[in-house]
Order: C-alpha cells, then sequence, then structure tokens
C-alpha cells in the first residue's frame, strides 16, 4: 500500500506541477464604450478579435507568469449622459475589479471618466475620442495624477485638422487644374462644437493665405449647424448661391447623414471633403439613400489599402469575424490591446508604475499605423507614425486617395492601393467653361 | 416622571417615538430610512455604492424641490433643468474665476438659481396650466443655446471640468450630501406642512378661490418657485462637484424629466413621495445594468405598469393600505388597530347581526 | 435669398403642421398632453422601412398606418383612459411610453442610421431654389390630408362632435356626446395624423430612434403658440415656427444650431403677450 500510495502522490504531484503551470491568471480588461452605437460596438469586436488572438498564441508573458486576458464589456451610455458614463467606470473599476481601461468615445463623457480613472490609478488607453485637452494641459501639467491616460486612436483633433486640410488641398488643387478656376470658392461647413471651432479658423486663414504657405482660394462663407440637426438644406442652398466649388466639412455628429443626402439630392455643384465621420462608416450608402456617392473624408482605414502589414490581415479577419468594415475605435481597440501587452511584457511585472513607464517607450507598428506616444501619452502625428487616409466613395465602394504622392521634406510618400481623387461629375458639368 | 417634560429630554424622545414615529408603518419606516443613510458606512464603505447613494440623495433633493413647485403649487414646471444647470455652472464659474471654495459657490449658485426661480416665475403670474408648463420648458433650452454660444465661459458642448471636490474622501462627500439632503428635505417637509403649504395647496385646487379670501397669491406662488429653484440649484451644485464636471448634458429636456418622473412614481405634493420615488427609481436603474441592452426598456415599462395601477404614486398606494384615517378625529393609524389611537372610536364598523 | 426661405419654410410647416395637428386633436378632446405622439411619427417611419423589405411602398404605408393606429388605440385604452383624472401621472406615462417606443426601435433596429428611398428622386428649381421633388410631394400630401382633416372636421357629425368636445367638455355632455367614444376617435385621429405625416417625411428624413425628440419640442411650442384646444391656432403655430426656423437658419448662418431655442423664445414672447395662445380657448371655467 505505501508503494501504491509513493506512486499516487508522485502522479499527483506531478500533476498539481503540471497544472499550476498550465494554469494561467487572467488580466480583467475593460472595453468602455457606447455600446448600442456602432463606436461603442466596434470598439468591443477590436478588442475581442486581439485578445482571442494573444489568448491563442499562449496569453501575455508578464515576468514568470502567463496571463490570459478576460474582456469585460462595459456600456457606459455616454451619448446620453456623462453622469452614467463616470459611474459605469466606477462600477467596472470597484465592483468589477478591472486592472486596466480601454476605449471611450465621446470627449466629455472621456473628461469625466478618465478622472475617475486617475483616481483609482488604473491605465487607460483611449481609442475613440479626439478632444486635445484630454490628454494636453492635463499629463503635462499634472504627470502625476494623469499618468495612467494614454491614447492610440484617433489622432488627437489638432492632428485630425492636419490631415483634413492637407484634404482639402488635395480637392481644391484638383479644381483648380481639372476645371481651370485659378481660385476657387471654399464654403466652411462646421457642426457648432469646441472641438470644430479651431479648425474653423485655421481652414479660414489658411483657404486664404497664398501659396505656399495656404491655398491661394476664396473663402465663400461658415455654415454652422447644430450636430444633431436632421435637415441641411437651407445651408446647403445658401452654399450654392454664394457659388462655392469646394464644401470643407467638420461634421462628426449625426448630421454628417443629413449632409451627404441632401447635397446628393439636390446636387449641389460643390465638392465636399474633410472631416464627416458619418461617411467613415460602411452604411454610408445605405443611410443616405445612394446618394452619398463621391463624398470624401479623413478616416483610419479603407478596403484594399495596406498602410502597415498588419492592415489587410486585421481588416480581413475583422470582416470574416464580424461581417462588417472596421472603423476607427476596432483598429483603436485593438492596437491598444496589443500595446498593452507589448508593455506589460516590457515591463516585466503588473505594478502600474512600471507599466507606465513602459507604455511610454512604446513604438509598436498596428494596422492603422505606427504608434508612438508623446510627452503627453498621445499618438504622434506624422509620415512614418499614423496620419489617417483620405477616402472617397465612388461607385459605391469606400476608396482611398491620399497620401498619393505627399511631399514631406524630401520624402514621397504613397500607400499602395491609392487612387485618384475624383471630382463629382456634376460639379465638372457645372463648372467647366 | 417628576418636573416638567422638556422636548429634548430623553423621556420626551422616547415617548415621542412610541406614540408618534412608530405607531405608523410609514413614519417608521421614514424613521429606518434616515438612520440607514446615516449608519451604512458603517457596514460597507465600497465607492461604487457611496456613489450611487450620494447621487441618489442629490436627485431626491432635485426632486423634492419640483414637487414643491409643482405638486403643491400646481405649477407644473417642465424645465426645472433650467435651475439645476444654471446653478451648477455658476458654481463652477466662481470657483474658477474668484477660486472660492464649493461651500460658498455652491449656496451662491443655489440663490442665483432662487432669483432665476422668481424671474421665472413672473411669466406664471400671466399664463396658467399647460401653458405655463410649456414657458418653463423654454427656459433650459434658451440657456443651451447661450451656453454654445458663449463656449470660452462655459466651456461649450465639453462643459467645464475638474471643478474642486466637495470633500476630501468618498466618505467625507457622502457625509455632506446626506446631511445637506436631510435638512433640506426637513425644510421642505415642514414647508410644506405650514401655513405656506396650506396656501400652496389652496393654490393650487382653486386660486379664484384663495385671492377672494383676500391672500395674495403672487407672493406666494413667487415663493414656491423661488424656495423651489433654491434647492434645485443646491442639488446641482452638489452634482456639479461630485462628479466635478459640469456639461450642456445638466440643462437638457431629459434632465428636466427626471425629477417629474421620480415625484409622480413616488407620490405628488408630498415630500416623502419624490425622495421614496428617487430611492426606489434611481439604483434600480442602476441595477439594471446587470442587463445592459434593456435597460431603458424594462425601466420604462416598470414605471408604466406601476403608474397604471397606482397611479396617485407608490408611496400613497402602499400607505393607503398600511394606514388607516379614523372617521372622528382624522388621526392616522396602522391599520392592525382597531381603534383610534388618540380618540378610542372604532376604525371600522362592526359586522352587522343578523336579527332573526 | 426670399424665395429659398419662401420654399423651405412652406415644406417645414406642412410637415410641423400635420403634427401639430394630430397633437391638438389628442389634448383638445382627450385633454391628454401626448408626449409620445412624435414617438407614433417615429414607429410609422420605422414601420415603413421595415414592410418595404417586404411589399411595395402602398402596401407598406398601409401597413405601417395600422401599426401606429393600433398602438395608439391600446395605449390610450389600457393605459391613459383609467388614468383620466390623474393629468401629472398621465403626463408619466406618456413620457414612460416614448421612451419604451424609442426603446424598443434602438433593440430592433439598432442606433445605425436608416433611410427609406424617396419616391420621387432628383430635385426642381423652384424660384431659382434646388428643392428636393420629394420635399415637393411631402408638402403636397400634408396639404391634401390638411384639406382631408378639416373637411372631416367641419362636414360631418363626427367632426362636430369632436370640435364641441374639444371647446367645452361639460357642454358637449350635456347635449348627449359620449366623451369616451370623442376620446378615442381624437385618440385614433391625431394618432393617424401622425402617422402619416411619418410616412410623408421618412424617405427624407434619416431615421434614428431619437428623431422624436427634436419635433416634439415645435410641436409642443407650436400648440402652445396658437392656443391649445384650437385646431386652426395648432396650424398657424407649425406656419410659424418652421418660418422662424427657416429664417434663423438663412440669415445667422452662424446660428443655425439655435433654432429650437429661438422656437421657443418666440412661443415665450406670445404667451406674455397673450397668455392663451394666438386663438386659445380659456379652460377657466372648468373644473
Amino acid at each position: 500500500m505505501f508503494r501504491i500510495s509513493m506512486s499516487k502522490w508522485l502522479t499527483l504531484g506531478g500533476l498539481a506541477v503540471l497544472t499550476s503551470l498550465a494554469w494561467a491568471q487572467t488580466l480583467r480588461i475593460g472595453v468602455v464604450g457606447p455600446m448600442a452605437f456602432v463606436q461603442g460596438a466596434h470598439t468591443w469586436y477590436g478588442a475581442t478579435l486581439a485578445a482571442e488572438e494573444i489568448n491563442r498564441a499562449g496569453g501575455i508573458q508578464v515576468g514568470d507568469r502567463r496571463y490570459r486576458i478576460e474582456l469585460l464589456r462595459v456600456d457606459t451610455n455616454e451619448m446620453l449622459s456623462v453622469t452614467d458614463a463616470a459611474t459605469a467606470v466606477e462600477r467596472a473599476i470597484t465592483a468589477q475589479r478591472v486592472d486596466f481601461l480601454v476605449g471611450g468615445f465621446r470627449s466629455e463623457a472621456v473628461l469625466a471618466m478618465t478622472e475617475v480613472a486617475a483616481d483609482y490609478k488604473r491605465i487607460f488607453i483611449i481609442t475613440g475620442a479626439g478632444l486635445d485637452g484630454i490628454l494636453a494641459g492635463r499629463v503635462d501639467r499634472n504627470y502625476e495624477r494623469f499618468k495612467y491616460l494614454f491614447r492610440v486612436s484617433p489622432t488627437r483633433s489638432s492632428d485630425l485638422a492636419r490631415t483634413s486640410l492637407l484634404l482639402l488641398g488635395e480637392v481644391v488643387q484638383a479644381v483648380r487644374q481639372q476645371l481651370g478656376i485659378p481660385r476657387p470658392k471654399v464654403a466652411i461647413l462646421a457642426e457648432r462644437a469646441a472641438w470644430a471651432d479651431p479648425l474653423v479658423e485655421t481652414a479660414t486663414r489658411l483657404i486664404a493665405a497664398p501659396p505656399p504657405q495656404g491655398y491661394g482660394a476664396e473663402v465663400a462663407g461658415t455654415w454652422r449647424p447644430s450636430a444633431v440637426a436632421t435637415d441641411v438644406t437651407s445651408e446647403l442652398t445658401a452654399i450654392q448661391r454664394a457659388g462655392a466649388q469646394v464644401i470643407y466639412t467638420v461634421l462628426s455628429g449625426p448630421v454628417g447623414v443629413p449632409f451627404g443626402r441632401d447635397w446628393g439630392r439636390l446636387r449641389i455643384p460643390a465638392a465636399p471633403v474633410g472631416i464627416n465621420v458619418e461617411a467613415q462608416q460602411e452604411t454610408w450608402l445605405k443611410a443616405t439613400d445612394n446618394l452619398g456617392n463621391y463624398v470624401a473624408t479623413l478616416s483610419s482605414l479603407a478596403p484594399g489599402v495596406a498602410i502597415t502589414p498588419k492592415t489587410i490581415p486585421f481588416i480581413t479577419s475583422f470582416q470574416a469575424r464580424f461581417k462588417e468594415f472596421p472603423i476607427y475605435t476596432a483598429s483603436g481597440a485593438y492596437g491598444a490591446l496589443y500595446v498593452l501587452a507589448d508593455a506589460l511584457n516590457r515591463a516585466g511585472t503588473l505594478d502600474v508604475e512600471a507599466v507606465v513607464k513602459a507604455l511610454e517607450a512604446t513604438d509598436f507598428v498596428g494596422p492603422s499605423g505606427r504608434i508612438v506616444f508623446d510627452k503627453t501619452h498621445d499618438v504622434t502625428w506624422g509620415p512614418s507614425f499614423t496620419t489617417g487616409l483620405g477616402v472617397q466613395w465612388v461607385g459605391n465602394r469606400m476608396q482611398a486617395f491620399w497620401p498619393r504622392n505627399w511631399r514631406v521634406g524630401d520624402k514621397v510618400i504613397s500607400y499602395a492601393g491609392v487612387r485618384p481623387y475624383q471630382l463629382p461629375p456634376w460639379v465638372v458639368e457645372a463648372w467647366r467653361r | 416622571m417628576t418636573g416638567p417634560l422638556r422636548v429634548w429630554s430623553l423621556p420626551w424622545i422616547f415617548l415621542y417615538l412610541r406614540h408618534e414615529v412608530l405607531a405608523l408603518p410609514g413614519r417608521s419606516v421614514a424613521l429606518l430610512f434616515v438612520l440607514f443613510l446615516l449608519v451604512l458606512p458603517l457596514f460597507t464603505q465600497d465607492p461604487y455604492w457611496l456613489r450611487v447613494l450620494t447621487l441618489t440623495a442629490i436627485f431626491a433633493l432635485y426632486a423634492a424641490s419640483w414637487d414643491l413647485l409643482s405638486g403643491y403649487t400646481g405649477q407644473v414646471s417642465l424645465g426645472h433643468a433650467f435651475f439645476f444647470g444654471l446653478s451648477g455652472y455658476v458654481s463652477a464659474i466662481l470657483g474658477r474665476e474668484l477660486g472660492l471654495p464649493p461651500w460658498l459657490t455652491v449656496p451662491l449658485g443655489a440663490s442665483l438659481a432662487a432669483l432665476a426661480g422668481v424671474f421665472v416665475g413672473l411669466p406664471s403670474l400671466r399664463v396658467r396650466g399647460p401653458y405655463l408648463s410649456l414657458v418653463t420648458l423654454a427656459f433650459p433650452i434658451i440657456a443651451l443655446g447661450l451656453v454654445f454660444v458663449f463656449p470660452k465661459i462655459t466651456g461649450g458642448e465639453l462643459g467645464l471640468s475638474g471643478l474642486p471636490r466637495l470633500g476630501q474622501s468618498r466618505l467625507q462627500e457622502y457625509y455632506i450630501v446626506v446631511f445637506t439632503f436631510l435638512l433640506s428635505t426637513l425644510f421642505l417637509w415642514k414647508l410644506g406642512g405650514s401655513r405656506i403649504g396650506l396656501f400652496l395647496h389652496a393654490i393650487r385646487e382653486d386660486e379664484v378661490a384663495v385671492r377672494m379670501v383676500g391672500v395674495n397669491t403672487v407672493r406666494y406662488k413667487l415663493l414656491a418657485f423661488g424656495a423651489s429653484a433654491f434647492f434645485a440649484g443646491l442639488a446641482g451644485g452638489l452634482h456639479a462637484h461630485f462628479l466635478r464636471v459640469v456639461g450642456p448634458d445638466s440643462l437638457s429636456v431629459f434632465n428636466s424629466i427626471q425629477p417629474i418622473v421620480w415625484s409622480v412614481f413616488g407620490g405628488l405634493a408630498t415630500i416623502y413621495g419624490p425622495v421614496a420615488g428617487t430611492f426606489l427609481l434611481f439604483p434600480l436603474l442602476e441595477f439594471l445594468r446587470v442587463v445592459e441592452e434593456v435597460r431603458m426598456l424594462a425601466f420604462a415599462f416598470l414605471i408604466l405598469l406601476v403608474m397604471r395601477f397606482l397611479p396617485q404614486g407608490v408611496v400613497r398606494g402602499v400607505l393607503d393600505r398600511l394606514e388607516e384615517t379614523c372617521p372622528r378625529c382624522k388621526v392616522r393609524n396602522a391599520f392592525t388597530r382597531r381603534r383610534c389611537r388618540a380618540c378610542g372610536v372604532e376604525l371600522r364598523l362592526p359586522e352587522k347581526e343578523v336579527v332573526a | 435669398m426670399f424665395a429659398a426661405i419662401l420654399v423651405n419654410g412652406l415644406v417645414l410647416s406642412g410637415i410641423y403642421g400635420m403634427l401639430a395637428l394630430g397633437f391638438a386633436l389628442t389634448y383638445g378632446v382627450a385633454r391628454i398632453l401626448n408626449l409620445a405622439h412624435t414617438a407614433f411619427y417615429m414607429v410609422a417611419a420605422y414601420a415603413l422601412f421595415f414592410f418595404l423589405g417586404w411589399t411595395g411602398f402602398a402596401g407598406a404605408a398601409l401597413l405601417g398606418v395600422l401599426v401606429v393606429l393600433l398602438l395608439a388605440l391600446a395605449a390610450y385604452g389600457l393605459l391613459l383612459e383609467p388614468l383620466r383624472e390623474h393629468e401629472a401621472t398621465v403626463l408619466i406615462v406618456t413620457i414612460a411610453l416614448a421612451l419604451l417606443l424609442q426603446e424598443v426601435v434602438l433593440l430592433l433596429f439598432g442606433g445605425h442610421f436608416r433611410s427609406v428611398p424617396a419616391l420621387l428622386p432628383g430635385y426642381v428649381e423652384v424660384l431659382g431654389v434646388r428643392v428636393a421633388q420629394q420635399a415637393l410631394l411631402a408638402l403636397g400630401f400634408a396639404a391634401a390630408v390638411l384639406l382631408a382633416a378639416w373637411a372631416l372636421l367641419k362636414g360631418t357629425r363626427l367632426g362636430l362632435g369632436i370640435r364641441a368636445a374639444a371647446q367645452d367638455q361639460e357642454a358637449a355632455e350635456l347635449v348627449g356626446i359620449s366623451l369616451s367614444r370623442a376620446g378615442y376617435w381624437a385618440v385614433g385621429l391625431g394618432a393617424l395624423l401622425a402617422a402619416l405625416a411619418g410616412l410623408a417625411v421618412a424617405p427624407m428624413a434619416t431615421l434614428e430612434p431619437h428623431m422624436w425628440n427634436p419635433p416634439l419640442l415645435v410641436v409642443l411650442a407650436a400648440v402652445v403658440l396658437g392656443g391649445l384646444g384650437s385646431l386652426p391656432g395648432a396650424l398657424l403655430g407649425a406656419l410659424v415656427l418652421a418660418f422662424a426656423e427657416v429664417l434663423v437658419v438663412n440669415l445667422v448662418p452662424g446660428g443655425a444650431f439655435l433654432r429650437t431655442a429661438v422656437a421657443l423664445f418666440i412661443m415665450v414672447l406670445v404667451l406674455v403677450a397673450r397668455p392663451e395662445g394666438l386663438f386659445g380657448v380659456g379652460f377657466a371655467e372648468e373644473r
């Protein structure tokens, strides 16, 4: 009996050792966002895709332990209530005990949510809100409190402005060359929101300034509808009367859809370009009753365009798994999980201070670009970092038109799969002399 | 007992509790509720629960303030968020421009809200009923427009953030809010039960008759507006400093509708109604997070059901089943009693004997 | 610019007019401030969207109207009529109903924006202003519906009964008009008008679960402006506010976001001058 017990003990002991090695601990990551809306849903999808990939590959190696990722879905209801969002985050931290937070979309809600995260010293990687002030003025002025906050997407608003103005330049150039108009007129249509104000100011200066600093064009007027307006026909008819050939759009709210639909229906002879978040989604054409063709906007991803070697595989697996084309919050959350895993790996410990230091040293190539954090923990903008794409809807499909022969210093940047910008045919017809 | 009974003496307190408070289920529950709020932190200091209760107390005060105006006086306000949000913004701006601490800026904000209340009450002197309600609706929307027109001062759609805290710790904030809530509610309760409250009830029922008796209804209506706005402002200021953020959400139509839902759910023209309504509904909404997608749906459905069957409000409905009024002296008695506790009269008529 | 204001203003008045008339009917007769009125309008638009997947426009429209009618009558019969005396409770119930409908739509269709294909694509130039053909169709439809409603209310016994109940409930009861039945008819007609407005606007608007919010405020303001209980008042109020909105957008392009605020401000001004609205019926004598 003793001999049998001995072998039994040995096997049990052996099994115990093996199981303790195989038994992975879990890291709880809260994915926060407005889950009833596409922006939140895609944050969840992107994070899920990354978590599954990482777990399949064995999890995250931190020091001498392996961790698998457990994702928690936190619906913040931030579109309706900032209070609700902050409470949801607090609940996620205290009751649901998440170790890290990823997500956020509406800037005013993210301001409140990050206060909560900072109170509890939880790392929060922002994947959807662009306001500069979420990080600028906080991480630099009060580093000790806010160092737990990072942003991987979108690029901050002022950088979004830079890209959108480059897109505007492309279109102004197209009007100049193809329509033979030396001094095109540009109408500015920006939603009434604080984030849009600096863009309107910068655009107004840039449009009128002579080249090479500016575009040597003319501002036909500035219209500011509400971000939730459902009808912009009055603004569009006024823009048409003002004789504009280009419309610079600064729209992130639902108003983007009525804009596209009314513009297409009335065939306003002006080419829209700029920021139109609604037009970044694959449901754009259905939402605009198939009238949204030729609308151009800044976006993170476009079908068939390989920004980095990871772009196309990401898009393909996302579409295979979720049957939808990913928007920027998806690629953002995907990148965020990998960035976090990489930082944990390098830090070798779960101690939050060490992880913050490791995150600051991130240099990661994700599906929408190369992620390197600057002094305020914001993603760096630039030709070899992350800039976004200019996309346009042509023939019922989204295609990218920028960067194409983009000159920066002595470099010329073009991504594979980029096609030239096309002026809407009725604009050409209306203006060609 | 020898010597005169003083109100603050222990025997008096015991007698009061036994004969006035514990004799009725409704009042016993109220006592338990107050005790619960005060001693909860001894049992749990989970920051999430403290947060939920703090917010509930703030919103209960907001709802009670609405009830004073709309339930008692009958001037149904559809735009109460105006006072809530105005006070929050004022408190934030004063704090930012003058560097004053919250314990100064919140009452200042509430006082300004009280002035605003009187201002909003002025049209009420000319318009009545549903017209008045819609005029009150206009104010927060116009204020919202102004918020967007002056984004430099108000922060536009982002609001003002990084506001100073109410207290050093979550626990301290909880007690500050709970004490303010209890004291304010007590004040409102006393006001409602006083002669002024009587006039307010009367104005709701028949203003013409009240004026015929020689009462200056203008004064009382404006008083109701001002007092109601003050407490709504107090709630708004506390809310802003608790969240450390004030934004256009605080002026939204949804925020105006919240106190209405809670008050009607609990029972109008009582102060305990809105308080009960808020303490039932707000934590419920939090609790429903476990079924996130159908949260609002379940909430709306619940309101429909309860309102259908208890249209007087939950508290009234429940109390009507648990308490009875003595037919002679009108004192409330628990339903378990057969005789009135004050005058000894039989509460229910005995079964008639069948005489063959 | 004048032409643009005129044309856009007229189109908007048609839509708001249909909504305001339905709302005024429900209030005038059943004394219910039905805050779910525009939610019915939303349900009709979504029902049209849904049924268009099965049948053509006419069939889908009919089914949409039926759905809304059933919903409204059921809500009235089960929830609102039993609670007639408790005005505040009725208000909450209509709010809860609107929220419920919003959540159901959100669950069934998601938060994405949907659109219904236009019956008449393209645009025409009217007085130098480009107007979508669908908008003109909606305007024509609104005019036809309003005329039909007018004929019903002025020319039939049913209409007479409804108008009587709207003017003075006690007197109407005295002459033998069943207030309960009049209530059902008014709620039904009100919902029908809301549904028709939804059908007319769906091909031009974007469908989303919160689309009932902005029109509700305008409709409330319009009905109050015109005077509660007055049906022509509601139409006039809708006209005034529609033009106010269009004027703001055209004259102050940077202030386009202030449309609703301006509309309500105008309402306040009118009420201070005329406390019962433009054609209001005083309810002081009702107990």
